[in-house]
C-alpha cells in the first residue's frame, strides 16, 4: 500500500494494469511460436523474448499488487477474458510470422517510447522499473527492426505478407496509446510524465522513417484512439485467455 | 535452418581481462542475426562479459598429424619432459640420507 490518495492510486493501477496486460498477453501469444519459428536459433529468440514480456508482466503486476493490496498471480490469472486491459493490438491470434513481426514492431516501438517518458515518473517504484525494463527492450528493438527489414528486402510475398500485416495492425496498433479515466490525474501528478497523446505522436514520428525505408505504407488514418481501445476484446483473446489460465484454474485454491 | 544459413563460431570472456575461450556456434544469414542469436545462446544469462562471433570459413585450420603429432618422442621439450625422481632416489641413497621425499614427489 502506498501514502497516494485514492483518487490517484486508482488512476497509477489503472495504467500498471493496461502494462501489464499488454506485455503479458503478448508475451503469450509470441510464446506460442516456440518449437515452429522458422529457424532453430530465431526459436530461441523468440521464447525468450516472450520470456521477457512475461517476466515484465509479473513486475508490473507485483507493483500493482503492491499500490491495491492485491494479489500478483490471482490479479495475472484471476480474472474473467473481459476482465484484461490490453491495448486492442494484441487482440489478434499470432497468424503468420510476417503478422508476428508487424506487430512486434509497432508494439516494441510503442513500449520503449512509455518507458522513456516513464523512466522520469515521479512515482518511484515506478520510475526505476522503466529504467530496468527498458534495459532489456534495447534487444527488443534491435531485433524486430532487423527482422522488418529482413522481411522487407526479402522478396514480393515476405514484403507482401508484411505490408498487410502492418495494414491490419495499424488502427489497434494506436491503441496502446488510448486515453485512461485517470490519465490527467496522472500526468498533474507527474506520475505519468507526457500525455498518451504527445507519446503516440512521438511514437509515429519513430517508426514512419523506419517503414520507409522498407518501402512499407504508413497509414494515415485512423487518428487518435478512442476511450474504449482497452476494453474491446475478441473471441481470439478469449480462446488464448482459456489457454493460459487452464493450469490456475484446475485447482483454485492451490499453493503451488 | 535455412539453406543460405552461415556457421558463426562463438568466443566468450567470462570476465574481464580472462581470455576469450570457444563457446559453441550459431547458424544465421548474416552478421546481424548471428550477433542477436550468439547473445540468446551464449550471453542472455549474465555468464559472459564480451563474445566474438567468427564466420566458421574466415577461420584457417590446421589438423595435419604429421604437422601437428609428429611420430618422435620429443618428450624433452616440454617443461615435464625430464624425469629426475628416479635420479634423486638413487643420489639420496648414495648419500646415505631418508631425504623428506614428500617435498620432492611433483618434480618430474
Amino acid at each position: 500500500m502506498t501514502d497516494l490518495d485514492p483518487t490517484t492510486r486508482d488512476a497509477l493501477a489503472e495504467l500498471l494494469l493496461a502494462m501489464a496486460d499488454d506485455e503479458f498477453v503478448l508475451g503469450f501469444w509470441d510464446s506460442e511460436w516456440t518449437g515452429i519459428a522458422p529457424i532453430l536459433e530465431e526459436d530461441v529468440a523468440m521464447s525468450s523474448v516472450s520470456q521477457d514480456e512475461i517476466g515484465h508482466a509479473r513486475a508490473l503486476y507485483e507493483l500493482l499488487a503492491e499500490v491495491t493490496g492485491g494479489d500478483a498471480d490471482q490479479i495475472a490469472f484471476g480474472r474473467p477474458a473481459e476482465g484484461y486491459r490490453h491495448a486492442a493490438l494484441m487482440n489478434h491470434a499470432r497468424s503468420d510470422w510476417a503478422f508476428t513481426i508487424a506487430r512486434r514492431f509497432l508494439y516494441e516501438h510503442a513500449d520503449a517510447v512509455r518507458l522513456e517518458s516513464l523512466a522520469a515518473s515521479s512515482y518511484q517504484p515506478l520510475a526505476d522499473l522503466a529504467v530496468k525494463m527498458r534495459r532489456e527492450e534495447t534487444y527488443h528493438i534491435l531485433h524486430f527492426d532487423l527482422w522488418l527489414k529482413r522481411l522487407a528486402e526479402g522478396g514480393d510475398e515476405s514484403h507482401a505478407r508484411l505490408a498487410a500485416g502492418i495494414d491490419r495492425l495499424w488502427p489497434d496498433a494506436q491503441t496502446v496509446f488510448a486515453p485512461l479515466a485517470g490519465e490527467a490525474c496522472l500526468v498533474a501528478a507527474r506520475i505519468l510524465p507526457d500525455t498518451l497523446e504527445a507519446m503516440r505522436a512521438r511514437w509515429l514520428e519513430r517508426i514512419r522513417p523506419r517503414l520507409e525505408a522498407a518501402h512499407l505504407p504508413v497509414p494515415t488514418t485512423p487518428g487518435s484512439p478512442g476511450a474504449d481501445g482497452r476494453t474491446q476484446r475478441t473471441d481470439e483473446f478469449a480462446w488464448l485467455h482459456g489457454e493460459f489460465t487452464m493450469v490456475a484454474r484446475s485447482e483454485e485454491d492451490a499453493t503451488w | 535452418m535455412g539453406s543460405k544459413d552461415r556457421v558463426w563460431e562463438v568466443f566468450r570472456q567470462e570476465a574481464e581481462g580472462d581470455p576469450m575461450i570457444h563457446g559453441g556456434s550459431v547458424n544465421a544469414p548474416d552478421e546481424e542475426l548471428a550477433t542477436h542469436y550468439a547473445r540468446e545462446f551464449y550471453g542472455r544469462r549474465q555468464e559472459s562479459e564480451r563474445l566474438w562471433i567468427v564466420p566458421r570459413d574466415a577461420i584457417t585450420e590446421l589438423d595435419d598429424p604429421d604437422l601437428l603429432k609428429p611420430p618422435f618422442d620429443r618428450s624433452f621439450k616440454r617443461p615435464g619432459g625430464f624425469l629426475i625422481k628416479h635420479k634423486l632416489e638413487a643420489a639420496r641413497e648414495r648419500a646415505g640420507g631418508d631425504g623428506g621425499s614428500s617435498t620432492e614427489e611433483g618434480a618430474e
